[in-house]
């Protein structure tokens, strides 16, 4: 029974991933694999490979992700923000226990591209 | 972006350039006619000294209040033209891809204010609306919302479906490219309100 829940699980995220664009689907993997640290804005841009200002990324994309409780976005000072993704989320907690548990070498790229600053 | 967004993307652009230097032209018009013909004067209050009045007359003057008028008039057409009104290629884009989905001959009704509705089977529908350009200066984004359900678990269905809840309604905001896979999803999640 538990496995049919993890399988069905597994499903509605795949589905839920492959319905997004490439941007959004870009940030959820990206943040599912360096949970549990947040990331700025412009981290952000940087690991996503996101051309534009992070300041539209913003205004456009991350507020609709936030919008459907997917991301969490704390405001820490005027300008800097701290974006993380939603664990409590019923597919994204799923996403973040499978890249806990079989993503490490993919963390590592993602973590060393955040170090170079 | 598909082909037939962009087009509608420079569409809207080349408009507005049209538009905008057509409400120059229009402006000028406007001062013309309302200075040419004598300026009727409001008239001033009498606590203002003499030498004043003769320059409040041409700003307080009932001209003015023509000219301002047909500016308001002005804006107000532009505003209503934008908020109304679709491109054509954009419209045929929706068109077709909510027809792709939902098969040849569903109901979709088209209504002033670039907003879209679904009729579904069993009497629910769907709201799709769309902005032609979003805060972030993205292009053709959609909302989509859903007609309005009581269920105990809506906001676990919703969640499974990447959407969320306002008000009974399942809702979200989506970008062009979305606008298949997601109206999918959230069909799915309204045929799953109305089986359990």
């Amino acid at each position: 029974m538990e496995e049919e829940d993890t399988l069905r699980s597994v499903y509605e995220l795949l589905q839920l991933m492959s319905s997004l664009n490439e941007t959004r689907r870009a940030i959820l993997l990206a943040l599912g694999h360096i949970y549990p640290r947040s990331v700025s804005g412009v981290q952000l841009s940087r690991l996503i490979g996101y051309s534009g200002k992070s300041r539209s990324l913003y205004r456009g994309v991350l507020a609709h992700l936030q919008e459907d409780k997917m991301i969490l976005i704390d405001q820490l000072t005027p300008k800097l923000y701290s974006i993380r993704i939603n664990n409590e989320h019923p597919l994204l907690g799923v996403l973040v226990t499978m890249c806990r548990a079989y993503g490490k070498e993919a963390k590592n790229i993602y973590m060393k591209a955040l170090e170079e600053e | 972006m598909d082909q037939l967004l962009t087009k509608a993307g420079a569409l809207y652009k080349d408009r507005e350039k049209i538009a905008f230097s057509a409400m120059l032209i229009a402006g000028s018009v406007a001062f013309y006619f309302s200075y040419a013909p004598g300026i009727i004067a409001l008239s001033p209050p009498d606590w203002i000294s003499g030498g004043w009045i003769q320059g409040f007359e041409v700003v307080a003057s009932y001209n003015t209040v023509g000219f301002f008028l047909a500016l308001v008039l002005m804006a107000f057409a532009y505003g209503f033209w934008s908020w109304a009104f679709l491109p054509e290629p954009a419209t045929i884009y929706t068109m077709g891809v909510l027809r792709g989905i939902l098969g040849r001959d569903a109901i979709i009704r088209q209504a002033i204010g670039k907003r879209f509705r679904i009729l579904l089977d069993g009497g629910s529908h769907i709201d799709v609306s769309c902005r032609i350009k979003g805060p972030g200066g993205e292009w053709f984004l959609y909302r989509l919302t859903s007609s309005r359900y009581m269920h105990n678990n809506l906001e676990g269905i919703a969640f499974r479906h990447g959407m969320s809840v306002r008000d009974g309604r399942f809702t979200s905001q989506i970008s062009s490219d979305e606008l298949h896979s997601r109206t999918l999803l959230l069909a799915k999640a309204m045929m799953l309100v109305n089986t359990t």
